[in-house]
């Protein structure tokens, strides 16, 4: 699974079949913080995702 | 109809959209919730552009450490109400529009007096609290809102509008964490401009608009990116699903 971070960095990971959850505690990221787009289109932390998978983990602001 | 004063002043963007388009942003009238870092750009431009009417409100008077980014106020304005010095910009960059500057602090039991008459919403708050009322607000009176937010060198903005695209609470299920946020005033020119620029798109009619689509900039490395997103089934704001349907569905 290839996964985008936020800081634009790039990692590779084999997984199969965890929830978004799952993959966001084991990098040690607050899914409060962040919205995950699998394959491009932004799901929810209850999805699943696999080897084939490309996940974008994207910070989301607040600020105006 | 444009008199003659109006012709020339929209000379450059009539060229764009014609007459008729101008006279479309002239019958507009918009609500600017929030007269800070994105309140500035976008009621600056909205203004610059002829938007019809304006009606800004904020509940802050301007300090010192606003005037890096919050380019409607300036040095001598520090102390006084911020929506005092946005009708003073406003009105001196355009005297052709209506412009209405409430000192006034958002919440559930006015927000429909406020958002009265107007067919737009510009999100220019910097709280996820306010922004999901103007959500529920868009989707009650069936007005478009126009989301943006920034911290630092960073950026997002999305077009939602009610009975056609997901809502905020679809894409933003839940607020951040409460925090301080950096603030460069460029991040709140390059994300406002975008919001002015889908407003001015929806009122004319042309283009593709940001619909269940989050567009994402990245200042520091100049790039922008963008993530797909879909209306949620189970949505507490938008979906048709009553909540004890919603948990027994959910099992």
């Amino acid at each position: 699974m290839r996964i985008a971070l936020p800081d634009g960095s790039k990692l590779e990971i084999a997984e199969d079949g965890a929830s978004i959850e799952v993959i966001l505690k084991n990098l040690g990221i607050n899914p409060e913080e962040v919205i995950v787009a699998k394959n491009g289109k932004i799901v929810s932390e209850e999805e699943t995702a696999g080897d084939s998978d490309e996940l974008k983990i994207v910070r989301f602001v607040h600020g105006g | 109809m444009l008199d003659d004063a109006e012709s020339r002043r929209y000379s450059r963007q009539t060229l764009l959209f014609g007459k008729e388009g101008q006279e479309m942003l002239k019958r507009t009238s918009v609500f600017v919730a929030g007269a800070g870092g994105l309140g500035s750009v976008i009621s600056f431009y909205m203004a610059a552009a002829g938007f019809g009417k304006i009606r800004i409100v904020d509940c802050d008077s301007v300090e010192l450490s606003n005037l890096n980014r919050q380019i409607l106020h300036s040095n001598a304005d520090v102390g006084r109400p911020k929506a005092r010095s946005a009708y003073e910009t406003l009105t001196g960059i355009n005297p052709e529009i209506e412009v209405e500057a409430m000192v006034e602090t958002i919440s559930e039991d006015n927000i429909g007096d406020l958002l009265r008459g107007s067919h737009l919403i510009m999100d220019a708050m910097d709280n996820f609290s306010i922004r999901y009322l103007l959500n529920r607000a868009a989707l009650k009176g069936n007005v478009p809102l126009f989301h943006g937010a920034i911290s630092g060198y960073q950026g997002q903005a999305t077009t939602i509008i009610p009975g056609r695209t997901a809502c905020l609470s679809c894409l933003f299920p839940r607020a951040p964490p409460p925090s301080t946020f950096p603030a460069l005033g460029s991040t709140c020119g390059v994300i406002g401009s975008i919001q002015v620029t889908e407003a001015v798109k929806y009122v004319t009619g042309v283009g593709e608009l940001l619909e269940n689509r989050l567009l994402l900039w990245d200042g520091l490395n100049i790039a922008f990116d963008e993530v797909a997103y879909e209306r949620n089934a189970f949505c507490k704001e938008c979906s048709d699903v009553s909540r004890s349907d919603r948990d027994a569905m959910r099992g």
